[in-house]
């Protein structure tokens, strides 16, 4: 017997999400901004009642889906990250995006999706629930219909992610054959001596598919021009939410699952976190366009996220869990300032950011805040959870990478500090002020202030992250 | 009480809120400034009534752990905390309230009372912090803001000068502070202040290292305290706005120095031979500076000389274990020279004088002014009932129980000088003829917004005497309040209270018969004078040292860096990951059949890898 009310928030999600798909037909266009408001308050609403189910611990439809601590945190965290996207996307939908409440209802399908990844207990569902996730992105990348670029975005990233889904599905099947299982529990039990080979072979395709997914070199081709082309909105909601739901799903797969094999596969990882930092953080350097440049960041940035994973201690997915939520904050920071830049000014080349310092000196602010915390300077939220993340694998012995990690995070400080740079240093080119809107400016402040607050004073974070990744491990 | 934490917070509070938005806000952010401090002088009565009905308190939050440390911000309630809690406020507060028209015409107002209010928010910060770690922070942070409001007229080139002198200069004492926590941290595995007391106290530091430790935390307290051979930069500092000389310069961070040996005492005790450095330096400063006040003709650089003097006369006392003294001395010295500044602003801003050689017969154009800075140099000077009177013979008490007849004598000699200095003040100032021509015209009494704080801080100079016997509240003397559990009373010694009585009459008397009378003492001591004048030769040795040395080295350093380090190591890596970076770019082709092949043969290789590594 099913205890639905445990997923209560899923139903409410997709009850939101189709709510908010009907609004756009009733709603006259010039009221249409109240969709986005409504969404971000229904997302916000939706977050109590995850948190009236904090401390349950059920397998529903005997271990398809799973509620605990570990599942209720990342819910918590993708329902405030699509409220956060509304909000931050009402405006530049409504400038330059048409179709508002589809656009809206899919971020909100979004959700739906990576909590149902975060839960998932077994291969299929998590297969599944990635789809749905992909899928939405298909979509809301190619948004701009107009847009040749957000056109080529769409395809390249569906013509892709069809051929990483076939690998994950491979993959799947080849496990499933070796195994007889595609819960993870199973898997855990049949994964303990010598593997055979088709066993091997889903592993690495099972990696594969999902490296794809978060963007991990040399799996990222796709996100550069996709990050490039797709509307500001989808790229900030694709470099954060989806990246985060990759890896909730990853650590659940790999410590419930994988652990027993953690010799053969720990040096892929390696290999993978190793390639992401070097390439992302290089390739970040050259670049014009901004939304390019924060591409190449989250590839290095899911680089750090993959060291934590390749350690794999209850500290390091703590550490992952810490990462991500200041990333979260950091990157939907960066993100939001670069939309209301681009919402008043319609320029995204690094270069016409010069002389924002004194056009709009409160986003130029926010910006510097958000590219200090990325480059991980004390102080913000970036280098709070890099400290705890990188710490946690050193004591895994994985040292090398750490210094590896760390030493690149100091040539990403180049890149990031290119951006203010212009911002502070070069004169602007056009004159008049500009004056983002309410929401946009209250939005920002809410995630200077969470950058902020977790750079220092991170205690609170931490213990409940604690009590959330303890779960996985017993 | 838990919420003490709030009179450094609200100030910290109004820091930035007034930086960036001061224009728009009331009173262009000076009223959020006073308001924030006013809260801060609300909450010490507050926590000072909580705590005479409670015992000690201590609260703290964890910050960060770190591989089995806990660092920790918190905050101590004792004797010790409140009763700079209350000098703190009191003073910073009604600094505020005289800078409100002092500074009426500045064009960086808000910025003014901005860095006004960060430094109370140090500053109690400091005094409210249970480890060295906080205690270390907020030490910089007191630094950060002197230096700004010394530099505050950056645009004249030596109020710059004066700034970056400060700041060097302290800083050199923050390092020996710094490495000192670090030398207790290594020892003890603890910045907690309490917790480092009591492994001294218990003697689970050795005796090398507790003399170590507690010799490099007073290197901070002399840099911060101005202690010779520290104490250049105080002069220098009167740069500043006055208002500013009197609450950081005079009344509050510079005797930081002095509240760090208070609150490590049981360090320093338990140290052999701390005490006796802290003592000797504090006297060798006393005297020297005293001398130095007694020939500098500004007004300014005389209370500064005047500031350094009493700092080491503090420091004196606590190294004669007289920790009630020296703690006492602090509180009356405060609120006396919180006054004078004031006064000597109110003077300037009466008639435009800032040396003394201009002035005389002020009494008769500024009598309100006049009367309350008189109050102010007699209390310094000594002179019974006044606050510094008492304060000066616990000090003297102390002296004459654990230290030798040489100590003093010479303190008794500085007592001298100290009243010398101050009648000098009084005399050439306010009587005698006018001396310029253009004061008599303009003299005029400051507006009511400076007068009152100068009434408040005389009324405490005045009283502060009282406290020796009667602290309000605690029915009790401040000698037990300060020690709490093991207090001791004031002890007066009628024949040390007389002989100090006398040669404070003996020093006005001099100083009469001098700047009054006209007598030929000067021109016999002039030699002597001009030593003092030439502050013995004290910053030329500097600048010589730093023109001649320092800098040739820096030359060296800065060749290698420039092209070893800079040219090779940075530019050369940096050109490399550069360049390194840009080839990369290449691989990111745009076509979808490129990327599809590299993610194959990816696969491949990650496949061969996990078979090969098996």
């Amino acid at each position: 017997m099913v205890d639905y009310k445990l997923l209560v928030p899923q139903f409410l999600l997709a009850g939101l999400a189709f709510g908010l798909l009907a609004l756009d037909l009733v709603l006259p266009p010039a009221r249409r901004r109240y969709i986005a408001y409504l969404g971000a308050l229904g997302l916000v609403g939706i977050v109590l009642s995850t948190i009236s189910l904090r401390g349950q611990e059920a397998a529903l439809y005997g271990g398809l889906f799973l509620i605990d601590n570990y599942a209720l945190f990342f819910q918590g965290l993708f329902l405030v990250m699509g409220a956060v996207i509304l909000l931050a996307a009402e405006d530049h939908v409504r400038k330059f995006l048409g179709h508002a409440g589809e656009y809206y209802g899919l971020v909100v399908v979004a959700v739906l999706a990576m909590t149902v990844m975060t839960s998932a207990g077994e291969l299929l569902t998590a297969y599944i629930a990635l789809e749905l996730l992909s899928f939405t992105f298909y979509v809301l990348s190619a948004y701009a219909t107009r847009d040749l670029r957000s056109n080529e975005a769409g395809v390249k990233y569906i013509l892709l992610g069809a051929f990483s889904s076939a690998l994950l599905l491979y993959g799947i099947s080849l496990i499933y054959g070796a195994t007889g299982t595609t819960y993870f529990r199973g898997i855990a039990g049949a994964v303990g001596g010598t593997l055979s080979p088709g066993l091997l072979l889903g592993l690495v395709l099972l990696i594969a598919g999902f490296a794809f997914k978060a963007a991990a070199v040399p799996f990222h081709m796709w996100a550069p021009d996709v990050y490039e082309g797709a509307p500001l909105p989808t790229t900030a909601y694709l470099s954060v939410a989806a990246k985060a739901a990759v890896f909730g799903l990853l650590l659940r797969l790999f410590s419930q699952g994988l652990l027993p094999a953690i010799e053969v596969w720990r040096w892929v990882i390696v290999a993978l976190a190793a390639a992401s930092i070097t390439v992302g953080n290089l390739v970040a350097i050259p670049q014009t366009n901004i939304k390019r440049l924060l591409a190449y960041s989250s590839i290095g940035q899911a680089g750090y996220l993959l060291v934590g994973l390749a350690a794999l201690s209850p500290q390091a997915v703590s550490g992952v869990l810490v990462h991500l939520a200041g990333y979260a904050a950091t990157n939907l920071l960066a993100f939001t300032a670069v939309i209301a830049y681009y919402n008043e000014t319609g320029h995204e080349q690094i270069e016409d950011f010069a002389g924002a310092a004194e056009r709009a000196p409160y986003l130029a602010l926010l910006l510097t805040i958000a590219m200090f915390s990325l480059a991980g300077l004390p102080f913000f939220a970036g280098f709070t959870t890099k400290f705890y993340l990188f710490t946690a694998a050193a004591q895994e012995g994985l040292l090398w990478l750490v210094g590896l990690a760390a030493a690149m995070s100091v040539v990403s400080l180049y890149y990031y500090l290119m951006v203010i740079k212009q911002m502070y240093i070069h004169p602007s080119r056009h004159s008049p002020r500009l004056r983002p809107g309410f929401v946009l400016t209250g939005v920002l402040g809410v995630l200077a202030f969470a950058v902020v607050a977790i750079g220092v004073y991170p205690g609170p974070l931490v213990r409940f992250i604690e009590t959330a990744s303890k779960g996985l491990f017993s | 009480m838990e919420w003490a934490w709030i009179a450094a917070a609200a100030p910290l509070a109004a820091f930035p809120l007034v930086a960036l938005r001061g224009k728009w806000l009331p009173g262009r952010g000076a009223y959020i400034s006073i308001a924030a401090i006013g809260l801060s002088f609300v909450l010490f009565w507050l926590v000072g009534a909580d705590f005479l009905r409670r015992q000690a308190d201590h609260f703290s939050i964890t910050w960060f752990n770190s591989g089995g440390t806990r660092l920790a911000l918190g905050m101590i309630i004792d004797p010790l905390s409140v009763y700079m809690l209350g000098i703190v406020s009191v003073v910073a507060l009604g600094v505020q309230v005289y800078s409100l028209k002092y500074m009426e015409h500045e064009p960086r107002f808000s910025w003014y009372f901005a860095v006004q209010s960060l430094f109370a928010a140090s500053m109690l910060g400091l005094v409210l912090s249970d480890n060295f770690l906080l205690l270390y922070v907020t030490w910089e942070l007191v630094g950060l803001c002197s230096y700004l409001l010394i530099g505050f007229w950056f645009e004249k080139r030596s109020a710059a000068e004066a700034a970056k002198k400060a700041f060097v200069t302290t800083r050199i004492g923050d390092v020996g502070l710094l490495i000192g926590i670090l030398v207790l941290f290594k020892a003890t595995g603890s910045f907690d202040i309490g917790t480092v007391i009591q492994a001294a106290e218990s003697g689970q530091i050795s005796s090398g290292t507790l003399t170590v430790a507690a010799l490099l935390l007073f290197a901070g307290a002399m840099g911060k305290s101005a202690q010779f051979p520290l104490h250049v930069w105080l002069p220098d500092a009167m740069e500043g706005p006055t208002p500013v000389s009197a609450l950081i310069h005079a009344a509050t961070m510079v005797v930081a120095g002095v509240y760090l040996v208070a609150r490590a005492f049981p360090i320093f005790e338990a140290a052999p031979g701390a005490l006796e450095v802290v003592g000797w330096l504090g006297l060798l400063t006393a005297l020297l500076t005293a001398t130095m006040a007694l020939v500098m003709t500004n007004l300014k650089q005389v209370l500064a000389y005047s500031t350094i003097s009493h700092l080491g006369f503090m420091m004196l006392a606590l190294g004669s274990i007289g920790f009630t003294g020296g703690m006492y001395h602090l509180m009356t010295h405060a609120f006396a020279k919180a006054l004078l500044f004031l006064g000597a602003g109110s003077i300037a801003h009466g008639t435009g004088l800032t040396d003394i050689k201009d002035m005389g017969g002020l009494w008769r154009k500024m009598p309100l002014t006049s009367t309350l800075f008189i109050l102010g140099a007699l209390s310094l000077a000594g002179v019974p009932p006044l606050g510094g009177f008492f304060s000066k013979d616990e000090v003297l008490a102390a002296v004459y129980h654990n230290q030798g007849p040489v100590v003093l004598g010479l303190t008794l000699v500085l007592a001298l000088l100290s009243a010398l200095y101050m009648a000098r003040l009084v005399f050439v100032v306010f009587f005698g003829p006018d001396r310029s021509r253009e004061s008599g015209v303009h003299a005029h009494e400051s507006p009511w917004q400076m007068v009152v704080p100068l009434v408040a801080l005389a009324y405490l100079a005045v009283t502060s005497g009282a406290a020796a016997f009667y602290l309000p509240g605690t029915g009790e003397g401040l000698g037990q309040f300060l020690f709490w559990e093991e207090g001791e009373a004031f002890h007066p010694l009628w024949w040390l209270i007389i002989a100090s009585m006398v040669i404070v009459a003996a020093g006005f008397v001099i100083a009469w018969g001098i700047y009054q009378r006209g007598w030929r003492v000067a021109r016999a001591l002039e030699p002597v004078a001009r030593l003092a004048r030439r502050k013995y030769y004290m910053d030329d040795l500097y600048q010589w040292t730093i023109d001649r040395v320092v800098l040739v080295f820096a030359g060296m350093v800065a060749l290698f860096d420039r092209t070893v380090v800079n040219d090779g190591g940075v530019n050369g890596s940096g050109g490399i990951v550069a360049r390194v970076g840009k080839r990369l770019r290449y691989h990111e082709t745009g076509r979808v059949y490129n990327y599809g092949l590299v993610m194959a043969g990816a696969i491949v290789v990650l496949g061969l890898m996990v078979t090969l590594l098996r």
